[in-house]
């Protein structure tokens, strides 16, 4: 049996980190995306196409068999390699995956990642933006939502945020101090999809989308991709870019759906951070910069009550005390995040945990004296969740 | 000569899954029957061929009262089907029954900005084709 505290921490590092064109990247495929992103992380890694040998990757969920039509892209044949189905909790059980492959022996250096093209769906036609749909009409609920006009994730993740300011009086106010901190970051960042400063007054002024929900409550819609590669801690010596460790990771999934139980309010971020933690033998308090999986504003703050950041319920004073900001006590999705630099199914938030370990970045972006990152993913109809916790080798 | 420039989009009737006919057909009568199971007694939403909470195979579509609270709701101002243009702003909830199972659906008869979690409510049901009847709620 694999002890994932004494076999599995600090075993393998990510050791390459790369994105694609982000935003609006019209007549360029998903896979081509990914492939730009990942030619972009094999540079940076400094080894060859040729080192890979495994491939776990997702992109959009019409494309069958996706790591098979990455690979042909990138000419290679390689030991391991499959494509995830756990939405945007996908892309950290890619890596979490990479690293027990590898500690198996069923491959040496893997690339994860994950490419959409999630801005040229919902504008390729007047229909195709009033329904602001990715996901094709074959997966789509049929009964039990349409009838009533309940579409699209907005709504979905609105019910949580209605019943958490119900429970705990959270406010409008404290979720747009998540949009803002994520838009200031996302000006540091050249290559973030959105560039105009906002500001509480404009966050309130916007149009309502699915109330609670307003249009800065709400994540992009974007081209682009991310990817990593992942070896073990003995080979990522050698190479060109300071290790990232890979510390912990957990997985946890509430397939009893969002609407059972209290899973809008606690969410799988708190088991499957439990797990990690445990793995890493860290917690809270040694966290020193998240990535967190913000679709929604309202998603951020109820993550960080269940990693354990501040109480539950006290999201919004925790949020809302500037602790997200540079300089603040948990600088969060410091590349501007899904609201501000691009939706790319967190992807992107593992890419910027790695970058942030390596100390790299000029000073403006750099959180100062980082050590440890926690970053998360959440998806599948809101219930799977992974978290992943990086390290400065 | 009168027809208006666009035809009125329709709304999305329901498409039952195979284990949700019996739900639907009760409804086109106006009663709520949800699957009960015969091993443990609860009832279970949406329909399924096996209990979840004791996943037994014995059950029967039940009546249950129609009475349960709002746990939680969101109120559409965007427009994501054109045949709900003039609907907006409109409500959808998460309804808890008395029984146990959360439904979602609309709360109607009422303006959105007076609904609240926790607000008791009824069901009605709404006749949107000659042959199809979907339930909805209003505050009691
Ligand atoms: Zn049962």
């Amino acid at each position: 049996m694999i002890d994932p505290s004494r076999d599995l921490r600090d075993a393998c590092a990510i050791v390459g980190a790369g994105h694609s064109r982000l935003g609006r990247v019209p007549s360029v495929s998903s896979l081509d995306l990914l492939v730009e992103a990942m030619r972009n992380a094999i540079t940076d890694s400094g080894m060859s196409v040729q080192d890979i040998d495994g491939i776990v990757c997702r992109g959009p969920d019409d494309i069958y068999s996706h790591h098979q039509q990455i690979g042909a892209r990138l000419g290679i044949n390689v030991k391991f390699s499959t494509s995830l189905d756990n939405g945007g909790a996908s892309q950290i059980l890619a890596v979490a995956i990479a690293a027990m492959a590898i500690k198996a022996g069923m491959a040496t250096t893997v690339i994860c990642g994950y490419g959409r093209d999630s801005w040229s769906r919902t504008h390729s036609s007047e229909e195709a933006r009033v329904k602001n749909q990715t996901t094709p009409d074959d997966q789509l609920p049929k009964e039990f939502a349409p009838e009533y006009g309940y579409f699209g994730a907005v709504a979905a993740h609105a019910f949580g945020a209605t019943r958490h300011m119900h429970l705990y009086g959270t406010t409008r106010e404290q979720f747009g101090a998540i949009a803002v901190a994520c838009r200031e970051h996302a000006l540091r960042n050249p290559d973030a999809q959105m560039k105009k400063p906002l500001n509480m007054a404009q966050y309130h002024e916007a149009p309502q989308i699915v109330a609670p929900f307003g249009l800065y409550d709400c994540s992009l819609r974007s081209d682009g991709a991310g990817a990593v590669i992942v070896t073990s801690r003995e080979r990522a010596r050698d190479l060109k870019q300071p290790p990232v460790l890979i510390k912990g990771f957990g997985s946890y999934n509430n397939l009893r759906g969002w609407f059972a139980d209290d899973n809008m309010v606690t969410t799988a971020a708190k088991k499957s951070g439990e797990i990690a933690y445990g793995m890493a033998g860290l917690g809270p308090d040694d966290v020193d910069c998240a990535q967190i999986y913000d679709c929604f504003t309202y998603m951020v703050l109820t993550q960080l009550e269940d990693y354990g950041f501040c109480k539950k319920g006290e999201g919004g004073d925790f949020v809302a005390s500037g602790a997200l900001r540079m300089g603040g006590r948990l600088p969060t999705n410091t590349s501007g995040g899904q609201l501000s630099e691009a939706h790319v199914e967190g992807m992107l938030q593992v890419v910027e945990g790695a970058r942030q370990m390596r100390h790299t970045y000029p000073a403006e972006r750099q959180v100062k004296d980082a050590e440890i990152a926690l970053v998360s993913g959440h998806g599948g109809n809101q219930v799977c969740h992974s978290t992943l916790i990086l390290g400065r080798a | 000569m009168n027809e208006p420039a666009r035809a009125k989009a329709a709304k999305p009737l329901p498409k039952p899954a195979p284990e949700s006919v019996p739900y639907w057909e009760a409804a086109k009568q106006h009663r709520l029957e949800l699957p009960k199971c015969n091993a443990c007694g609860k009832f279970w939403f949406p329909p399924s061929q096996s209990c979840p909470h004791c996943l037994a195979a014995d059950f029967a579509f039940t009546p249950v009262s129609g009475r349960g609270k709002v746990f939680s709701f969101v109120t559409f101002h965007r427009v994501y089907h054109p045949a709900f243009a003039g609907e907006v702003p409109y409500v959808v909830a998460l309804v808890e029954l008395d029984e146990g199972p959360r439904l979602l659906s609309n709360v109607v008869g009422v303006t959105p900005d007076k609904v609240t979690c926790e607000m008791p409510v009824q069901v009605v049901f709404d006749d949107v084709a000659a042959d199809v009847a979907v339930p909805k709620f209003k505050p009691v």
